[in-house]
């Protein structure tokens, strides 16, 4: 009985521990609306706070808005000013979501997986679903989770003359990768 | 006639030439605005020098306060080096936290000074300058975080 006891406890420590919330705080979010007339809105923002649930599939980022490093002011300016992502009164982008297919992922052996994942994403305090495909890499104890896709800036608001104009793509791309 | 003709010329080429020098000025202009890239960090004057705790808990305290003081200006801040997070070759991230909290202060290294940042080790105690994007409070950590971009070395 009490090696049954035993056996139990052991199985329910080690699940524990697999089944963890992975986070980070150094993930990278990239943003480029460049086009063939502009190549300057596109920037990078290095402090992404990200989360991954490897017993449920939860995934979620954090990301400063004014935390976005461009090269030229003036274009980091637009960036944050009112007309775009009003980033005093918003001041951060936000994903909640899971991966839709957790059974595709063994997270105790190393491998690159394909996911598929789905939430919704959160800017300017507009709520939008997006679906896209993901990749989690499982080496030793890291996870590395990554996905690119794109967005219509349309869908949260975000309209002017740089977008009409083709300075700024209507549908800048995304990518986020993130070592858990 | 011909006076007529004398008379309008002079004044054709004046505005022409006014037209042309007034569209090469806004051309530099624009130029120089759409090219200008930021400077390096380690060159500009830091509007405020502070030291790490008592800038995370002035955001603890009063987060719109602190936001509106700090927010897109070069901050100095010292403190100890809590950890360092490099997610890929290109990235170095260092933190100090207050450990009786969680809340944090991240700095994002400038690329021109990456090697500095990457020369450091945990307990460390240094001066780093960078530019401020303020801080906000994280739901997934429960925390309040301060973000730093462009950031280096104090000198």
């Amino acid at each position: 009985m009490k090696k049954t006891i035993l056996i139990l406890s052991f199985i329910a420590i080690t699940g524990a521990l697999f089944a963890q919330k992975k986070t980070t705080t150094s993930a990278i979010v990239k943003f480029d609306a460049s086009t063939k007339i502009d190549d300057l809105p596109k920037a990078e923002n290095k402090t992404v706070i990200a989360a991954l649930n490897t017993e449920t599939g939860a995934i979620a980022f954090e990301a400063s808005v004014k935390n976005f490093a461009f090269t030229n002011p003036m274009i980091q300016d637009h960036f944050n000013g009112g007309n775009w992502m009003n980033s005093d009164k918003f001041p951060s982008f936000t994903y909640k979501g899971t991966i839709t297919d957790l059974s595709a992922v063994n997270f105790t052996k190393e491998g690159t997986y394909k996911v598929s994942t789905e939430g919704t994403l959160t800017v300017k305090g507009v709520d939008q679903k997006i679906t896209a495909p993901a990749t989690i890499v499982v080496k030793g104890t890291s996870i590395v989770a990554s996905a690119d896709f794109s967005i219509k800036l349309s869908d949260f608001g975000i309209t002017g003359a740089p977008i009409d104009a083709g300075k700024v793509a209507k549908e800048p791309k995304i990518s986020v990768n993130a070592v858990l | 006639m011909s006076q007529q003709t004398i008379k309008r010329n002079p004044w054709r080429k004046r505005i022409l030439v006014s037209v042309l020098i007034l569209a090469v000025a806004v051309a530099g202009i624009y130029w120089y605005v759409a090219t200008e890239k930021f400077s390096d960090t380690k060159d500009r004057k830091a509007a405020y020098t502070v030291n790490a705790l008592d800038f995370i808990r002035e955001f603890q305290q009063d987060d719109s306060a602190a936001n509106m003081k700090y927010r897109e200006k070069i901050i100095t801040v010292n403190g100890r080096v809590s950890a360092l997070e490099a997610p890929d070759t290109s990235t170095v991230n260092v933190k100090f936290v207050d450990t009786t909290t969680g809340s944090y202060i991240i700095f994002a290294f400038q690329d021109t000074h990456l090697a500095e940042g990457k020369s450091l080790k945990t307990g460390d105690t240094v001066s780093i300058k960078g530019s401020c994007s303020g801080g906000t409070y994280s739901d997934i950590l429960e925390v309040t975080k301060i973000d730093f971009k462009r950031a280096a070395l104090n000198k």
